[in-house]
């Protein structure tokens, strides 16, 4: 393997084109910095999600499956998870994660943001739900969010650029059980548009979001950022896989060691490295970037790389009912969502909470597969008919994602023998569910079933799921010690100055909706934050 | 890899595995009867090969009376059985007809409709009962804030 010699050095490297290297890459780009992009994926084709055609739901299990170890693409890396209770799940693409992620839309709400001071466990965040407003509301505008302002689940603020998608058979029927409980229940936010939208076409509710979106509606950020990031003359390097950051003998980024998909080795140099890979890749690269100044991984004199890893426990509720409810109609997407019991109450016996939403349980084998489980006898023969004629149609599911504290045996660390096809130590997840987390999921699913008996549902079945671990949170989190954390509020590597992390991977606590709007809003923050420090300097020299 | 192109042994004995995972019931077609072994398991053989030898897997150690071959893979092979099972399944409902019999159109399109008036009395009920949110204990910071 050869090293071919270095292009110019860049102002700032990017690593992941994902959720948050889409950010920074634009606004580096717009600030008129020079930015490569090294990204291990490539660009996904609209034309080749699946969600069109009839085979969509027997591919969805594995072509475009969100699991690396079951979709073993080549852009992606194994990852060991013999030791782990929840599968990790992403996509390497540019766009990232975004290209298959479900889009709901959801902001942290303020108590999120100071969970010690107000229930005794973890830690605070170095920053409120005030500080991320502003970012918010932009990426709100950005990502051409449909949704209704007003919920009183929040703060009041500026309402989502584009109205809510329908609610459809499933999320009114909803609704109605809430409503004649008195509990919580909004309009989904989705970053779907739901009219055009800045070049992106409206939603047409076909409901395979999860698997890309062939029209173009839903807000992956090779649509809603990288064309506007190239035309400001960013360099985006696909098939490029990080191998190493390297140091100078200061102890400072000076840039990174990729490998091509022909196997060839480059040097990129930099200014400042921004590491964006996600909650698992991010922690990952910083272990394999091990050097003297750096023995036991880049930036992890905290001991904390890797450490802290949250991914949201999670249960699906189905519940049949008797009425026809074109129950494979989008978004999926959430068509509601409710926050009734998401703050604490200690007299539950568990602290924090969860966040419930409606989904669609889709076409045939979708609707099986709130069967599995059950005794496979009640699965075949005439119980097959059986099930598809009382649940398609007629069924939807809510949703239930609990919020996960961290605890540092939850771990990515580098597995000793497993490697990608570039020979790079793979990752290992250690992780296991807290006492915690189960007490809250049992008293929620619990409540979910009345909110679905409400309903009219004449059936419950409940699934908690193994394959859900599509928020890889808090393996180098933020804080203002740098004994106890891994980079500032703003993203920057307590101990290497020009290194930042901007993705999941900073989440202090991960609250318990889907981080995708909390980790871009940040993002956003980190990088002007950044950009206003290199003018700064810049004028002063 | 396909089950037309094997001998017509291994065709029939997937015919009658087919057949005891979805039978004829209530007017539905059984697996057989909606081509699932002469045509629609090869389709789904192509789209997922991933399947194919934990499937033939199932077919070579299914011998004798269908029923009692199922009720072994399931006891003895479960991943074989799995693969037989979810290719089965997904080869049942490509057919059309079967799909129209569910009435099951596929993830079909439409135009976007402003439902708000339809829930906007329920809706109103939750603005009636108030924030519930807790707000931010300390609107003052602390450390290197910006």
């Amino acid at each position: 393997m050869s090293i071919h010699p270095p292009d110019e050095v860049a102002d700032v490297i990017v690593i992941g084109a994902g959720a948050s290297g889409s950010v920074a890459v634009r606004e580096l780009a717009l600030a008129g910095l020079s930015v490569v992009c090294l990204e291990q994926g490539d660009w996904t084709r609209r034309s080749d999600f699946p969600g069109q055609r009839p085979e969509w739901e027997l591919v969805a299990q594995q072509q475009w499956s969100a699991d690396p170890n079951v979709r073993r693409a080549s852009a992606d890396y194994p990852v060991e998870v013999s030791d782990s209770e929840i599968d990790p799940l992403m996509y390497n693409a540019v766009g990232g994660s975004t290209v298959l992620y479900a889009a709901n839309w959801v902001r942290f709400v303020p108590s999120d943001f100071r969970v010690r001071t107000l229930d005794q466990v973890a830690d605070d965040w170095p920053l409120t739900y005030e500080d991320l407003q502003p970012y918010y509301e932009r990426m709100d505008q950005d990502m051409g969010v449909s949704g209704l302002g007003g919920d009183p689940a929040y703060p009041p603020g500026a309402p989502p650029p584009l109205p809510p998608l329908p609610l459809g058979s499933i999320g009114r029927r909803g609704a109605q059980g809430m409503d004649q409980l008195g509990w919580h229940w909004w309009p989904g936010s989705n970053a779907i548009a739901a009219r055009a939208y800045r070049g992106r076409s409206p939603c047409v509710r076909q409901g395979t979001c999860m698997t890309g979106c062939p029209h173009g509606a839903k807000a992956s950020t090779d649509l809603t950022h990288w064309p506007e990031a190239l035309s400001y003359g960013a360099k985006l390097v696909t098939g490029a896989r990080v191998r190493e950051i390297t140091v100078d003998a200061r102890g400072r980024a000076s840039g990174a060691l990729y490998i091509d998909r022909d196997g060839r080795e480059h040097f990129q140099a930099a200014s400042s490295v921004i590491v964006a890979a996600n909650g698992v890749g991010t922690p990952r690269l910083l272990l394999n970037s091990k050097s003297k100044l750096f023995p036991d991984g880049l930036a992890n004199h905290s001991g904390l790389v890797g450490r802290r890893l949250m991914m949201h426990p999670f249960a699906a509720v189905i519940g049949l009912y008797d009425d026809p409810l074109e129950s494979w109609i989008g978004p999926a997407g959430q068509t509601i969502h409710s926050m009734q019991f998401y703050e604490t109450d200690e007299s539950r016996g568990f602290v924090r909470g969860a966040k419930w939403n409606i989904l669609p349980t889709g076409g045939p084998l979708g609707v099986r597969w709130g069967f599995i489980g059950r005794p496979v006898a009640e699965q075949w023969g005439a119980d097959f008919h059986r099930n598809v004629r009382r649940s398609m149609g007629h069924s939807f599911q809510w949703g239930v994602m609990g919020e996960d504290l961290p605890d540092e045996q939850n771990r990515v660390e580098l597995d000793d023998v497993l490697t990608d096809s570039d020979a790079i130590p793979a990752p290992k997840v250690v992780y296991r569910s807290s006492a915690n987390a189960r007490a809250m999921m049992d008293f929620h699913v619990a409540r979910v079933r009345e909110a679905h008996a409400a309903a009219g549902a004449v059936e419950t079945m409940t699934r908690t799921m193994r394959d859900c671990g599509w928020h890889l949170l808090g393996t180098a989190r933020m804080g203002e010690d740098s004994r106890t954390s891994v980079v500032d509020q703003w993203g920057r590597a307590h101990d290497v100055p020009n290194l930042y992390v901007i993705d999941g991977s900073v989440f202090v606590t991960s609250s318990a909706v889907n981080p995708t709007a909390t980790i871009m809003a940040l993002a956003l923050r980190c990088v002007e934050h950044l950009i206003e420090q290199r003018r700064d300097q810049a004028s002063l020299t | 890899m396909t089950v037309s192109g094997r001998d017509d042994e291994l065709r029939v004995r997937y015919a009658g595995l087919a057949d005891v995972l979805i039978p004829a019931f209530d007017g539905m077609p059984s697996a057989t009867q909606a081509d699932v072994v002469t045509y629609w398991i090869d389709v789904v053989l192509a789209l997922r090969t991933d399947l194919g030898p934990a499937f033939f897997e199932a077919l070579e150690h299914a011998e004798g009376h269908p029923s009692e071959a199922v009720a072994r893979l399931i006891d003895e092979r479960p991943d074989a059985f799995s693969a037989l099972g979810t290719l089965t399944a997904g080869a049942y409902f490509m057919n059309e007809r079967v799909r129209e019999l569910i009435e099951y159109p596929g993830q079909t399109t439409r135009d976007f409709v402003d439902e708000l008036p339809l829930y906007l009395e329920m809706l109103e009920r939750v603005d009636e009962r108030g924030p519930i949110y807790r707000p931010t204990p300390d609107a003052s910071h602390d450390g290197d804030m910006e």
